[in-house]
């Protein structure tokens, strides 16, 4: 391997410089990779899915394309994170529309937030109010699920979801607003619940 | 203080929402991560000690190169097997053209015409001096 390869701390090294030490055959740089890319896209997925154990079936699937694709990767051309995150965003669809073709748990099914005595005394903890925008986001359509997830959990500019989701940055912004505007109406009615109703 | 609206209350609410998952982790399970490693080591190419094609260089040169090396490997390496091909060509080079010059050669250094040359001595050479 070349020195310069070798000289490169991997928990620094952009995520294009450690795919190309894997295809190279660096086993650090799978590491590297893995440590660094896992834990986020296991997130987003799990955001996506509302399932822990279909987020990591997926998160594994990803990153199987991903060690396929690096031999051919062409620097450059896409940035790794991105990329991934299309495929998890594209794996996540399909299996949503997998479970839409089998009889569904039906919305009123999704968790949801405690509510009585507890709620209205102590407030819900963190969990509680987590769980609420977790069942709001199940509701949302698939592709507002998708951007506003992106652009509000992710943190990602609206280029790169565009990118994502491989929409134009105009049809981004349209799905967000529109998903920010459906949750603050699922979510209106629990605002004392979440710990935002009263007067600041 | 004004009361804010139930649209600027709902907005807000949601940004504090927003802000609280994005601190809540989702940690991968070890097994997660295993099986990813796994994956990863079953499908890492394997180091090429050669260095990599550039751009333009089609399939028909790597397999040249691919030919050449195997050669060189069989006769202990490149140097080795250019040495064979540089002898190979100076064997045909003498077999075609006639040396009569060699014969001007000969008698510039040992005085008269060589006939013949003894490469392996006898035995009664080696014992003369006894």
């Amino acid at each position: 391997m070349p020195r310069d390869m070798q000289a490169e701390d991997p928990a620094t090294a952009p995520d294009e410089a450690l795919l190309a030490r894997y295809a190279a055959g660096d086993p650090a740089a799978a590491r590297a990779l893995t440590l660094r890319l896992v834990p986020r896209a296991l997130g987003y997925a799990a955001r996506m899915l509302g399932d822990r154990a279909e987020a990591e079936d997926v998160v594994q699937e990803a990153m199987l394309r991903l060690w396929r694709a690096a031999p051919g990767w062409r620097a450059g051309e896409a940035q790794v994170s991105t990329w991934l995150y299309r495929v998890v965003t594209n794996l996540c669809t399909d299996r949503l529309r997998h479970r839409k073709r089998r009889p569904a748990a039906a919305l009123d099914e999704a968790p949801e937030v405690a509510d009585g005595a507890r709620g209205a005394e102590a407030g819900l903890i963190e969990a509680d109010r987590m769980a609420a925008l977790q069942a709001a986001l199940d509701a949302l359509p698939d592709r507002q699920r998708q951007a506003v997830i992106l652009r509000h959990i992710e943190g990602f500019t609206n280029p790169e979801i565009a990118e994502v989701m491989d929409i134009g940055i105009e049809a981004v912004e349209s799905l967000t607003a529109r998903a920010k505007r459906a949750l603050t109406a699922i979510l209106a009615g629990r605002r004392e619940e979440l710990g935002y109703g009263e007067e600041n | 203080m004004a009361r804010k609206t139930d649209e600027m209350q709902g907005r807000e609410g949601l940004e504090d929402l927003f802000a609280a998952m994005r601190e809540e982790r989702v940690p991968p399970s070890d097994a997660l991560m295993a099986r990813v490693l796994a994956d990863a080591m079953a499908h890492q190419p394997r180091p090429d000690p050669q260095p990599a094609l550039k751009p333009g260089q089609g399939a028909a040169a790597e397999a040249g190169q691919g030919l050449w090396r195997r050669l060189a490997g069989l006769f202990g390496g490149a140097g080795a097997l250019a040495g064979m091909g540089t002898a190979a060509v100076a064997g045909l080079f003498i077999g075609f053209v006639q040396p009569v010059g060699l014969g001007v050669l000969e008698e510039a250094v040992l005085g008269t015409p060589l006939e013949t040359v003894e490469l392996i001595p006898s035995v009664e050479t080696l014992f003369a001096g006894n």
